[in-house]
């Protein structure tokens, strides 16, 4: 691999760039310094600890270790998801922990053994990669969608209550709230598709192109990891949507209110 | 013997810890309007919620028709009941969109024809025709409570439950909708209102402060 390698010090000059958004920041005296040396700390420290971690799972190459890595990611994500949802985790957890692991699994592997060379492509090398970059949209995808999901509810209470004194079933008064946030989960996705490459490099492409491999192969891996994570999205949402909905309405059919946080004053 | 349309017995009803109404038992026959009367706060709409099966109770039973009302009833029980609410929420499109909306679910398709009744309620409730493909976030407050009056008789329910149903009406459209209701002597109402002209063509009257016992026998 003929990629340059980043000595210590160089890195830490690298710091040196920070001077510009923190200069800008004390010019505004924007109350924001605290809150970014403290994230600067944070992303050196989680990045320092995945890379050492990385490093073993790379070097043992072994499956189950790299599928228990996997699971950690998901695991973590769904607590993200909740926070960013500002809903209770627990109300949440199993049906999202599920809508997850099948969100990523699928275009993961479909990936790996349609696209890529099967058997090959399952060392840690591929898989960690394309399953964090699937993971991280499906982690999006879902706190957009399903805040907009239960939120909307909450919001069009009398709506979704009209419809079932209406006679609607479950499902069918759901519908409605069900199709928009997978429409506003999906549409970051479908636009970042439609104007890739035109405006900036993807991460995807960028990582190949840096690991010494020509563009041509840096845009057919862009490609097909672009569909597995539309796919991917798309299939954590409506799952997503699907299985947390099964433990947060009544037997009547009436949203759970204990599912939302008490905001902070 | 006829099976009461509403029959609740004993009733307690519990809202965050604080009770609304307890002990409440009401029988309605079939066929009988009924208006609960009552200073704000006793409880009316939460009782017509509670009928639907929106607001649970910690007491008591009701019964539909003979059949009673549980978490798995509720579903079939609500296609025997049509709902009004004070101020009725419409999603944004068509009056026409609106009044269409119930008859996409499965329960309902088998009513869709109901749809031809249309013009003639337009015509009773003394709405326009062209009201049809207007906008609803155009319509004004009593042309609301109308379209969304209509669209429930349109299920053509056997109960039709109404809160506060006449409150934005001019005197001629609460007279239409009075006589519009009447007109129906199977439907069973069970209303909320606070005026006296609703209240006086009413068979029955409850008062929820005194919920020990009420008929409309």
């Amino acid at each position: 691999m003929n990629i340059i390698d980043i000595g210590v010090w160089r890195l830490a000059a690298g710091y040196l760039l920070l001077a510009v958004p923190l200069g800008i920041l004390l010019w505004l005296r924007l109350p924001l310094l605290g809150q970014t040396l403290t994230a600067v700390a944070r992303m050196t420290l989680q990045l320092l600890f995945v890379g050492f971690y990385l490093q073993v799972i790379f070097d043992l190459n072994r499956l189950w270790l790299t599928g228990a890595w996997g699971l950690v990611m998901i695991g973590v994500a769904n607590l993200s998801i909740a926070r960013g949802c500002r809903l209770r985790p627990s109300k949440l957890a199993g049906g999202l922990f599920l809508a997850l692991l099948g969100g990523t699994l699928v275009p993961l592997l479909f990936l790996v053994f349609v696209v890529l060379e099967g058997a090959a492509a399952l060392d840690a090398q591929y898989l960690v990669p394309l399953c964090g970059m699937i993971l991280g949209n499906c982690l999006q995808a879902d706190i957009i969608g399903l805040r907009t999901f239960y939120e909307s509810l909450r919001q069009n209470e009398k709506a979704y209550l009209l419809s079932l004194a209406q006679g609607a079933t479950l499902k069918e008064a759901l519908l409605p709230f069900a199709r928009n946030a997978c429409r506003a989960a999906l549409a970051p996705t479908v636009a970042k598709m439609s104007t890739i490459g035109l405006v900036s490099l993807p991460g995807m492409m960028t990582g190949v192109i840096l690991g010494g491999g020509n563009p041509v192969t840096a845009i057919k891996y862009q490609i097909a990891i672009m569909v597995a994570i539309f796919s991917g999205t798309a299939l954590t949402v409506i799952l997503a949507i699907h299985l947390t909905a099964s433990n947060n309405f009544t037997a009547g059919g009436t949203l759970d209110k204990s599912l939302f946080q008490a905001e902070s004053p | 013997m006829t099976l009461p349309a509403i029959d609740i017995d004993n009733l307690t009803v519990t809202v965050d810890v604080n009770p609304v109404f307890s002990g409440l038992c009401l029988r309605l026959p079939p066929g009988r309007k009924m208006t609960l009367v009552g200073r704000s706060g006793c409880g009316k709409s939460t009782l017509l919620r509670c009928l639907l099966g929106f607001v649970p109770f910690t007491h008591g039973s009701i019964h539909i028709f003979g059949q009673e009302l549980t978490a798995d009833s509720v579903w079939q029980l609500r296609t025997r009941m049509a709902y009004v609410a004070q101020e009725p929420e419409m999603t944004a499109g068509r009056v026409r969109d609106f009044l269409e909306h119930p008859f996409t679910f499965a329960g309902n398709r088998h009513l869709r024809n109901n749809l031809a009744e249309v013009p003639t309620l337009l015509d009773r409730l003394l709405l326009s025709q062209a009201l049809l493909d207007k906008e609803i976030s155009t319509l004004s407050g009593g042309e609301k409570q109308r379209i969304a009056l209509l669209s429930a008789l349109l299920l053509d329910r056997a109960i039709l439950l109404l809160d506060e149903a006449s409150s934005a009406l001019d005197p001629a459209a609460k007279q239409a909708v009075i006589e519009l209701l009447r007109a129906r002597q199977a439907l069973t109402v069970l209303s909320v209102s606070h005026d006296q002209e609703w209240m006086g063509c009413s068979d029955a009257l409850f008062d929820l402060c005194d919920i020990h016992s009420g008929s409309a026998t």
